[in-house]
């Protein structure tokens, strides 16, 4: 019934289509919430609304056929709207509008590059919304064709111009006008077929296809193929036998051969953009939504429990038709490894993708892919981090390189957002050596047992960089020391430098192993660590903070825990228990030692794991040890705002500005006493409580 | 309308969207309107005490307050909110201050003219009712 309704097959309600339309509205203030929603109404349009964008979330995961499409406010206390938006975008494929007063270009920019359908001002008029259903039709369209596409491409450019094409013309939307409907009537039928003939359509429709007609590749199609190749293993995974398995209907050898080889599946390959996850701006919405189809192939994929390494897609290689910077090299490198995503990572790859360095370390992993529990949240970590250019994708790319990331990365699963968020948090700075350094050791580490975030953090050892950030991923198992340690080791190294390294270490385990990195004091201080400045917050602690005993050993400056990133530092380990269960518990490390060191107040902010904002406890900053005297002050950012009980979402941390107050601090004026978190990236916790803060130390 | 100036043409669509299913919707909206930003008037100037200033916090804030003005059309108040943002970003803490008292002002202002509107709506009774549901 429900995909009736939603592919309208034959159902009644397209045929009605736009009326009842369901839409999901999001947006923490309640008068424009209300207005909304009438609004809506008046479209005759099937109205769900909801405050939070946790909540939102929720609705769809449990199930996304419940809704047509969803609208957002950008400016969200619990989460940001964009990172609302792309979580929504790459895992359940919807399309998503954004709201806000705010209309300056570059937050439209903002907006569409991270995947939005459209971008409306507030207050929103009616006329406009009269017209959002076309979003939904388009998008409903768009997917058909790339289905259809798919199968025609063998060699990936070509098919990334063809796919620019089609796609094109399916977002151009006018030559197509009136063909649409038939065509989405054809392409729903074809979906329909179901039960395994799928091959049969196919008809190819896509006008621009050069190649003979082919077997297009819907997702059931799709989804018994890699059933076959899983079940084959990958190194048997002949197109043979893969036909032998699929038992399908006319479907030949060399449609079999040439899906494998097409690398169309990108979901095959996402894990390991994790790594890319820096999204570089450049990431293309195109890409993005073909990836999400693909993602939604991937769930199926996630099934898959084989942690053979499927071979690489050519996602990648599609990829590179979006991205205008990439480099093909990047990709081409890429692909050859048996990357094997599963799940959802699709999400992943893209946006790290962006960056075609990126891939080449990507490569580098082959087992990246392994499962990566649920991809979606790895995506999420990817957007976050954005910021980074193709240096950080190269950086992540080195540590990609290593593959036992992606081993472990696999494991972690769970959580997804782990590994992710780690990534992210790379894209500054160079991340490249360092990266490279922690990520192969650390990933080691079993990542893999890390359930929760496993928040890879990789410390960005920004020897010379202004931003580093030091991802921390914190997986779990990771092996706190190995985290530690290499946070550490970053760190240490740069805390001469003055860069501001936040290493946070946010170890689940370390809270549950009562690890407290020996010495821990991941965070080097030196100069401003700002943590998860727009990094995407990385769970610092599972459930439990990531303590980052803060031992001030180095006598640099203590970090300035800046930006939600969940920097715990217990110092004196006092605290650990209840870090653990407080998100973020920032003690501020009284840097007692270090002579310049500015007293790190570290606003502690512990957060209740269970939602409840436990007072916030204000780290003060045990100036006593401090020397600096006024220096640390301990604001205690904790904003009213910042997470509000919900699962640690921490998002709000990106607010929690640490205010450091530290009118003394030397921080080489690194400190701010503002710590934007310029981006969002709100660790938001799945539910599981994790927090991912990646640590963006921008100098 | 009396309300000109203060009130732009958002008000005219909430009034539109008015019917018999829900007749009093536009009352509702604001009602709600004026329930929910004392409370973010009220953040705005502790934000503003509070030192040092986080002026990020400051402009979300006021992001908020804007936007919920702006849904029900509270021009006054919206115009006055982006003066506010100006502040903010020039981290200019008085002409934040002055704004906010402009802002408080306007809300009060706002508030008891659409209490006096609505009055006179009901005053007016069922005939009222009658012509918003024709438009």
């Amino acid at each position: 019934m429900r995909s009736d309704g939603r592919n309208g097959g034959v159902g009644r309600t397209r045929n009605q289509f736009p009326v009842g339309m369901r839409v999901l509205a999001v947006d923490d203030d309640p008068v424009c919430l209300k207005v909304l929603e009438t609004l809506l109404r008046r479209c005759q349009y099937h109205v769900t609304t909801t405050n939070q964008a946790v909540v939102a979330l929720t609705m769809l995961r449990e199930n996304r056929d419940l809704f047509d499409l969803v609208i957002s406010d950008v400016h969200m206390p619990d989460m940001d709207g964009f990172k609302l938006l792309e979580l929504v975008g790459l895992e359940m494929d919807l399309p998503v509008i954004m709201l806000s007063v705010n209309g300056e270009t570059k937050t439209v920019m903002k907006g569409i590059t991270h995947g939005a359908c459209d971008y409306l001002l507030k207050p929103v008029r009616l006329e406009e919304l009269r017209n959002i259903w076309q979003h939904v039709v388009r998008r409903k369209f768009s997917n058909r064709e790339r289905a259809n596409i798919d199968g025609l491409e063998e060699c990936h450019r070509p098919s990334n111009a063809d796919f620019d094409n089609v796609h094109s013309q399916i977002t151009c939307g006018s030559p197509d006008q009136s063909g649409r409907p038939s065509k989405k009537r054809k392409e729903y039928h074809s979906e329909e077929e179901d039960e395994g003939d799928d091959s049969n359509g196919q008809e190819n429709e896509d006008p621009s296809a050069p190649k003979k007609p082919r077997v297009v590749w819907s997702t059931e199609l799709h989804r018994k193929f890699v059933a076959a190749v899983n079940q084959l293993g990958i190194d048997k995974a002949v197109p043979k036998r893969i036909l032998e398995l699929m038992n399908v209907e006319k479907l030949t050898r060399e449609n079999v051969a040439s899906h494998l080889q097409a690398r169309h599946l990108p979901h095959f390959v996402q894990f390991i953009p994790a790594l890319a996850i820096l999204r570089t701006d450049m990431f293309s919405t195109k890409y993005r939504l073909y990836l999400k189809r693909l993602s939604h192939q991937a769930s199926i994929v996630a099934a898959l429990g084989g942690s053979d390494p499927f071979m690489h897609m050519g996602t990648f290689e599609g990829l590179q038709g979006y991205q205008a910077f990439t480099s093909s090299s990047g990709l081409s490198s890429f692909s050859p490894q048996g990357l094997l995503n599963r799940n959802n990572p699709t999400s992943f790859v893209l946006q790290g993708m962006a960056a075609s360095r990126p891939i080449q370390i990507a490569t580098g992993n082959s087992t990246i892919s392994h499962s990566i529990g649920d991809a979606n949240k790895y995506h999420l970590s990817l957007p976050g981090n954005s910021r980074q250019q193709g240096s950080v994708a190269q950086g992540l790319t080195a540590s990609v390189g290593q593959v036992q990331l992606s081993q472990k990365w696999i494991h972690e699963e769970t959580d997804d957002l782990s590994s992710i968020l780690s990534v992210n948090g790379l894209a500054n700075g160079m991340p490249g050596t360092l990266q490279n350094v922690t990520n192969s050791p650390l990933l080691q580490q079993d990542l893999v047992e890390c359930r929760q975030a496993k928040v890879v953090i990789q410390p960005s050892s920004p020897t010379s960089s202004d931003r580093l950030e030091g991802t921390v991923g914190v997986s779990s198992s990771l092996m706190d020391s190995h985290a530690s340690q290499q946070s550490r080791l970053p760190l240490s190294a740069f805390s001469t430098s003055a860069l501001p390294i936040d290493g946070s270490f946010g170890n689940k385990s370390i809270a549950e192993l009562g690890v407290k990195p020996s010495g821990g004091t991941n965070i080097c201080a030196s100069s401003d660590l700002r943590v998860a400045r727009d990094n995407k917050v990385g769970a610092s602690s599972f459930g439990s903070g990531i303590l980052v005993s803060p031992e001030t050993a180095p006598n640099q400056k203590y970090l300035s825990f800046g930006g939600g990133s969940n920097l715990r530092q217990n110092m004196d380990g006092g605290n650990p228990d209840r870090l653990l269960d407080s998100k973020l518990v920032w003690s501020s490390l009284p840097i007692s030692q270090p002579p310049s060191l500015i007293g790190s107040h570290h606003l502690m902010s512990q957060r209740p794991n269970n939602g409840s904002l436990g007072a916030r406890l204000i780290g003060q900053v045990t100036p006593s040890d401090s020397t600096a005297a006024p220096q640390t002050k301990v604001d205690m950012f904790i904003p009213g705002e910042m997470l509000t009980p919900k699962n640690a979402s921490d998002l709000s941390f990106p607010k929690v500005q640490t205010e450091f107050s530290s009118s003394s601090c030397s921080f080489d004026g690194l400190l701010n006493s503002i710590i934007k978190v310029e981006k969002d990236d709100a660790s938001f916790s799945d539910g599981l409580g994790c927090d991912f803060y990646s640590l963006g130390a921008c100098i | 309308l009396v309300l000109q100036g203060y009130l732009d043409e958002q008000f005219n669509q909430l009034e539109e969207l008015q019917d018999d299913s829900s007749p009093n919707f536009v009352e509702e909206v604001v009602a709600l309107f004026f329930k929910d930003s004392p409370r973010l008037l009220t953040n705005i100037e502790l934000a503003l005490e509070k030192y040092p200033q986080d002026f990020y916090r400051l402009d979300s804030l006021a992001h908020q307050f804007k936007g919920s003005g702006s849904s029900i059309g509270a021009l006054r108040i919206k115009n006055e909110c982006s003066i506010f943002k100006t502040h903010c970003n020039g981290r200019n803490l008085e002409g934040c201050r002055r704004s906010l008292q402009k802002m408080k002002r306007e809300h009060a202002n706002l508030k008891q003219k659409l209490e006096t509107y609505f009055q006179l709506l009901r005053q007016v009774g069922p005939q009222e009712c009658a012509v918003n549901s024709w438009k």
